[in-house]
């Protein structure tokens, strides 16, 4: 049996309904391709009605297995306008070649606030290279704080970069390096700040997020957001 | 255990300055030997710091980490050494609290928000603050005015306040106060 709605993907995603996860199994619904269908030749995105409570954590599951009409809707249903939630909204529109729903939501992820932060947010889940270069210079642009880009710094993969960063962390946020350390570098010794695991968690849980999402299409997004695709 | 006491510094906030950029540099580079031979480390500590995997973990450990405390207490000495000069120490316990909350100076907003700004231990560098201190600095202008405006309140004011005062008034330049260095 094939999961048709939130809560069937609920039962799947909690072993309920075991033969949605055989091994070999078919996806419920194909990974989106250039070749998907414009709107007005789509039919429309699920009935998720009760999904208002859902999570972003559901979003993510439904995307992992395939459901990506499903993810847009619960995205749909859990969205309050702004921040996160509405950036990811945009992103799968755009994924989806939904133009209509893209150019509604886009002056909202222009609004979303500290600007900078979506960009870094992004960055950190991008592997070193042009892509990634583009996205923290506009977020210097954009007024990001020097412990915001000592962070970014402080997360790549160069050991020699980690540490230059974590240095530079440690002279901008002390009580912040700390907790990088601790929760990222895998330092055991070091205590995690209480006044800073705030600050960490809310820059982390978003670029998790956005690593788990996909950032092929948030970039894209931000890149027309900022005026510089098509 | 009895409470700390206030002290007065003369800060050099150049040669402070200094001091950082260069550990910076230093932990940027890894470059243990040198960081040693900046704080003045002993074999001992010097052979722990260089057993790090890099030597910012040992700067990131909690203050009275066995390991860093001792290293901790290197640097702040060498900070005291070339940036600071020790002029005053309170003989009065109450004096932070008095500070803080005696109503007389709490009633004048801008001598109060100097004040604030005197015992606030974030706008020391990470290495001059300690959990459960106090410390905080002033530049050169605002020591004077707050000095001035707190002597104009004297007879208002308790001893140990004054005497405070009196230290501030007679230093010239950046002042520092601490109670833990």
């Amino acid at each position: 049996m094939l999961p048709v709605g939130f809560f069937d993907r609920a039962k799947a995603v909690f072993g309920l309904q075991k033969e949605a996860h055989a091994p070999g199994s078919t996806p419920a619904q194909p990974a989106p391709s250039d070749g998907r269908k414009n709107k007005a030749d789509r039919p429309p995105l699920p009935d998720v009605s009760g999904a208002a409570s859902a999570t972003i954590e559901d979003v993510l599951v439904a995307r992992t297995s395939g459901s990506f009409d499903e993810a847009r809707a619960l995205l749909a249903a859990i969205d309050k306008g702004q921040g996160l939630r509405t950036v990811l909204r945009a992103a799968a529109a755009l994924e989806a070649h939904d133009e209509e729903d893209v150019t509604k939501l886009l002056p909202l992820v222009r609004k979303d606030s500290p600007a900078w932060q979506l960009r870094l947010q992004v960055a950190a889940s991008l592997e070193p290279g042009p892509e990634r270069d583009a996205l923290v210079r506009r977020a210097i642009e954009l007024g990001a704080p020097p412990w915001s880009i000592a962070w970014l710094r402080a997360l790549s993969p160069s050991d020699e970069e980690r540490r230059a960063g974590l240095v530079d962390l440690l002279f901008e946020d002390a009580g912040l390096a700390r907790t990088v350390a601790a929760r990222d570098l895998g330092f055991t010794d070091i205590k995690v700040d209480n006044d800073a695991i705030r600050r960490y968690a809310a820059f982390a849980h978003g670029r998790d997020v956005i690593r788990r999402f996909g950032t092929t299409h948030v970039v894209a997004l931000l890149a027309r957001a900022d005026g510089r695709a098509e | 255990m009895s409470r700390p006491l206030l002290s007065l510094y003369s800060l050099d906030r150049q040669k402070l300055q200094d001091l950082s950029s260069k550990l910076r540099e230093l932990l940027a580079r890894d470059d243990r030997a040198a960081i040693s031979a900046l704080l003045g480390l002993g074999e001992e500590l010097a052979r722990r710091l260089a057993a790090e995997r890099w030597a910012v973990g040992l700067f990131l450990r909690p203050d009275e980490d066995p390991l860093a405390a001792p290293i901790f207490a290197s640097l702040r000495r060498v900070v005291k050494r070339a940036a600071l000069e020790h002029l005053w120490t309170s003989e009065s316990p109450a004096l932070e609290g008095r500070l803080r909350a005696y109503d007389v100076l709490r009633e004048e907003q801008d001598i109060a928000e100097t004040i604030d700004r005197l015992l606030d231990s974030a706008r020391l560098p990470w290495f001059l603050q300690r959990p459960g201190g106090t410390g905080g600095w002033l530049d050169d202008e605002q020591r004077e005015t707050l000095s001035k405006r707190m002597e104009a309140l004297g007879p208002a004011l308790p001893d140990e306040i004054n005497a405070f005062v009196e230290a501030l008034s007679a230093m010239d330049g950046d002042a520092l106060v601490h109670d833990r260095l």
